[in-house]
């Protein structure tokens, strides 16, 4: 009888994996497609289709703008959450709990809304349609997420060696650098590393907001109303490629180390 | 009040300030911005409460509420049911020292484009595609099924997203029971399926209203997924919402849409708050 | 807890002020430089292959945003400000309505080919008002049936009656734009285009609601295409060269026909802003696209293929076979225009198409 479940159970593992790899590796198999239709038969393998992304530069270009907005916009997101966690977490406030309610309530909005909202505020302010723009939104959505990972996180424990090197003497800012972003080093980088994740992928803000310049996804989009082609498969396997490399990085360097 | 007499030196209002600022002006000064909007006349400007009745009235634009509250409850509870036992595997019959690995490994096809992925499915369920291919090739059908631009496909693409997420919030839920809660049943004389439903399900039960909660959220307002895979046989409300800005710019029915649309998903809120607490560890 | 000199308030109004100071300096960065040509454009206008040599050639970046239907191209205009744009694409019909608004500037007769261009796409009636020429029409096109001429009957394919048959149930797709498909409608219950009013209404619903029991899937450019390149469906309501050309090579069984009631012709034309910066780079990218070159180009972009506007565009044979260049008087003579409605009725149709997207 158990033997008969520990069968069932491992039937039933390597099918979601099954059902969660399919069209990943649909994907990058037909992206090798010799012919203009990534679907069966297959007629590959060729790389046909990875040169003609690789020297389309609005596609490449659009790469590029991806990475700077999910950077830079992950970056303002961790240190506004990480000073408002530090404030919330060390300072009684009044009204401490509605405000903190305030900062993560964009976590419980669609993105839909929120880029809508951003929208029709600048497009009633005047301001013009940008990157930029885009990544203000993309803040709007990582701010609550860094908030609450890296307030989370905030110990007594870290408040005690805190205090503990105030009391020797030391100045507000060298508290601030030398001991609690250490000690928080692992919350700010997940909520870094999950802001850059989300930034990367994000479609309808960057959609709403932008003009010429634009994210790879909202390119992507671009791409595929302009036709079914195994072009759009190379893109995804190489940002695929691209995301496998990176986590494999941080996994091995950053990830590992955990406090002893 | 230990730290008071560090105010001087580091005010605390500096702190959160820049973070609240950001939030009102950003977030909560559109979304006051969409509610005025809301309320003017696409043509003209003069104050109107007709975007919320074409709402009301129009059976085809509430229709769309019907369509995304059936979807997303569909997404959510398959998403829920597919995941539970797949996180409990992992949990449970996993070796320890593997069971970073195999979670990598469910979160690895994430890491594709969003965009791209929904479209791949597009190919995966085509009439000519691979599961059709598939099922007609060992003779399960004779004739391809239709999959693609069907609300089973829209469903089938968020639910393969949703299971990854929801497999990570219940498997750390079960990570967090402590061995000794299940012993102290089976001491107790509990069986298996009692232990089970009487300790562990009550006590993943936050993790999974957690999982749940964030499914409903982002499936209610997702706009690719439908677009890409349900073929405009129906649509949902974030179809409808963008259908107002890409067809005629009318930004005001848009607003009103959204606003609808928010308000279904803070009634989902308040429902779930107690499990969405943000503490201190 | 002793609160310091800066109350909340006033730390809340600097930081405010920063935020609008970063807002400024985002406006500043936002704008285009003047260098560049701003175009707003529909997708065939993004081709590398079509914008490249007029870059390299007047060492000039062009911009392009693309956009759908006319609503939404004077919406991105409505958003932007006066100078942003310097062309736009827009429905020939459509012109009168740029020019209500002020928004576009008289074209110079003399300095484009208009003695070249097939004269049933000139559309004077449309791209003249008060006697001023504000539209060039560049490339155009019908919105009939296209089909898979293996899977169907192709004496089916000459009668709009057949989309809505039990033959060819589930076999249907619908280009999920309204104007043309209702345009299609009319011309299936026996209205001329031109002169739908909102009476009209309630006939053409009911013939969309056929051709929707009829339909598999109502899909935008791509959904459509595929469906009909992959087998999905054999029929699309909507489809024409513009779905079939560019697919010739891959699938040389796609084909779409001009049937019996007529079709709908659809044109896009060129307009200059009056507010543009750049008049003289506006006018040589019109001149360029209108060029025998720049119309072979914008003909067989990689979006979608349509006809040139220009008889004399650079095509090869090939290439005009498959536009069935030679078969052109033909088919316009029995062509009608895009419906053009109101801004009402325009509502009402698209509230109309809604329905029908919803309908089980």
């Amino acid at each position: 009888m158990r033997a008969i479940i520990r069968f069932a159970a491992w039937v039933y593992a390597i099918a979601i994996y099954g059902f969660i790899f399919l069209p990943v590796v649909v994907l990058v198999l037909f992206s090798l497609q010799a012919t203009s239709f990534p679907i069966p038969p297959f007629t590959g393998p060729s790389l046909r289709w990875y040169q003609a992304v690789l020297t389309d530069a609005r596609l490449t270009s659009a790469l590029v703008n991806s990475l700077l907005v999910a950077v830079l916009s992950s970056l303002a997101s961790v240190t506004l959450g990480f000073l408002s966690a530090w404030g919330f977490a060390r300072f009684v406030l009044p009204g401490s709990a509605l405000l903190r309610g305030l900062i993560t309530l964009p976590l419980t909005v669609s993105y839909l809304i929120i880029g809508m909202g951003l929208l029709v505020l600048f497009n009633w302010a005047g301001v013009p349609k940008s990157l930029l723009a885009a990544g203000i939104g993309h803040v709007v959505i990582n701010l609550p997420l860094c908030f609450a990972i890296i307030y989370s996180q905030m110990g007594d424990h870290q408040i005690n060696i805190e205090r503990a090197a105030r009391d020797l003497g030391a100045a507000e800012w060298k508290v601030l650098l030398m001991i609690t972003v250490p000690v928080m080093a692992p919350a700010i980088f997940a909520g870094f590393f999950l802001s850059m994740t989300f930034s990367w992928d994000e479609f309808v803000i960057s959609f709403l907001l932008t003009r010429f310049e634009t994210t790879l996804p909202v390119e992507i989009w671009n791409l595929l109303r302009s036709g079914l082609n195994p072009k759009t498969n190379a893109v995804g396997s190489l940002v695929f490629a691209v995301s496998i490399v990176l986590v494999v990085f941080f996994e091995l360097t950053l990830l590992r180390r955990k406090p002893a | 009040m230990a730290f008071t007499r560090n105010n001087s030196r580091a005010p605390p209002w500096a702190l959160v300030t820049p973070a609240l600022a950001w939030t009102l002006l950003f977030f909560v000064l559109p979304f006051i911005a969409m509610g005025l909007s809301s309320l003017t006349a696409h043509e003209g400007g003069a104050f109107t409460l007709a975007n919320y009745s074409q709402f009301f009235t129009d059976p085809s634009y509430w229709r769309a509420m019907v369509n995304s509250l059936e979807v997303t409850g569909t997404v959510t509870i398959v998403s829920i049911l597919l995941a539970y036992p797949f996180a409990w595997i992992l949990a449970e019959m996993v070796p320890q020292r593997w069971q970073r690995l195999a979670l990598m490994l469910a979160v690895l096809p994430f890491w594709t484009s969003y965009v791209v992925r929904s479209y791949s499915w597009l190919l995966v369920l085509a009439q000519n595609g691979v599961v059709n291919r598939a099922l007609t090739g060992i003779g399960l059908i004779g004739e391809p099924l239709q999959l693609a631009n069907t609300r089973f496909a829209t469903v089938t693409g968020f639910v393969h997203f949703f299971v990854m997420l929801l497999t990570l919030t219940i498997f750390a839920n079960l990570k967090q029971l402590s061995p000794s809660y299940r012993k102290a049943a089976a001491d107790l004389g509990a069986g298996p399926i009692r232990t089970f439903l009487h300790v562990v399900l009550p006590l993943t039960l936050p993790g999974i209203m957690v999982g749940a909660f964030l499914t409903f959220v982002l499936c209610i307002g997702d706009y690719i997924t439908p677009q890409i895979l349900g073929g405009n046989n129906e649509l949902v409300m974030p179809q409808l919402v963008m259908m107002q800005i890409g067809r005629r710019g009318d930004f005001p029915l848009a607003s009103a849409l959204s606003i609808i649309l928010m308000a279904v998903v803070t009634i989902a809120y308040l429902t779930c708050a107690r499990w969405l607490k943000i503490e201190r560890a | 807890m002793t609160v310091n000199a800066r109350t909340p308030l006033s730390t809340l109004k600097s930081h405010l002020s920063a935020a609008c100071a970063a807002a400024a300096l985002l406006i500043a960065a936002g704008g285009a430089q003047a260098a560049d040509l701003n175009a707003l454009i529909w997708c065939d206008h993004s081709d590398p292959a079509l914008l490249q040599p007029f870059e390299e050639a007047n060492n000039v970046k062009v911009n392009v945003k693309e956009f759908e239907g006319t609503g939404a191209g004077l919406a991105i205009v409505d958003q932007s400000q006066p100078g942003d744009w310097d062309v736009m694409v827009i429905d020939s019909i459509d012109v009168p309505r740029g020019v209500e608004k002020g928004l576009f500037e008289p074209l110079p007769e003399d300095k484009l080919p208009f003695a070249d261009l097939f004269a049933e796409v000139k559309m004077d009636k449309s791209t003249i008002v008060d006697g001023k020429r504000y539209g060039i029409t560049e490339k155009f096109g019908y919105n009939t049936i296209g089909f898979n001429k293996t899977k169907v009957d192709p004496a089916d394919m000459q009668s709009l009656a057949s989309l809505t048959s039990d033959k060819y149930k589930g076999k249907v797709a619908i280009y999920d734009y309204y104007l043309p498909v209702i345009g299609m409608a009319a011309l299936a219950i026996g209205k001329k285009t031109a002169d739908l009013t909102e009476a009209d209404l309630p006939a053409l619903k009911a013939e969309i609601l056929k051709m929707k029991a009829n339909a598999k899937l109502v899909g935008e450019v791509t959904a459509s295409q595929t469906a009909l390149a992959t087998g999905e469906v054999d029929i699309l309501v909507g489809g024409g060269e513009w779905v079939t050309a560019g697919l010739a090579k891959e699938n040389p069984a796609l084909d779409f026909s001009i049937p019996k009631e007529g079709a709908v012709l659809w044109s896009q034309s060129l307009a200059m802003f009056k507010d543009s910066r750049n008049k003289d780079m506006a006018l040589k990218f019109i001149q360029y696209i209108m060029s025998p070159e720049g119309q072979a180009r914008l003909a067989t972009s990689s979006c979608y293929w349509g006809m040139p506007a220009n008889k004399k565009a650079a095509l090869t044979d090939e290439q005009k076979n498959i536009l069935r260049f030679d078969e052109q008087p033909g088919f316009l003579a029995r062509a009608q225009a895009y419906p053009a409605p109101n801004a009402d009725l325009d509502k009402k149709m698209q509230d109309m198409w809604t329905e029908m997207l919803q309908a089980q």
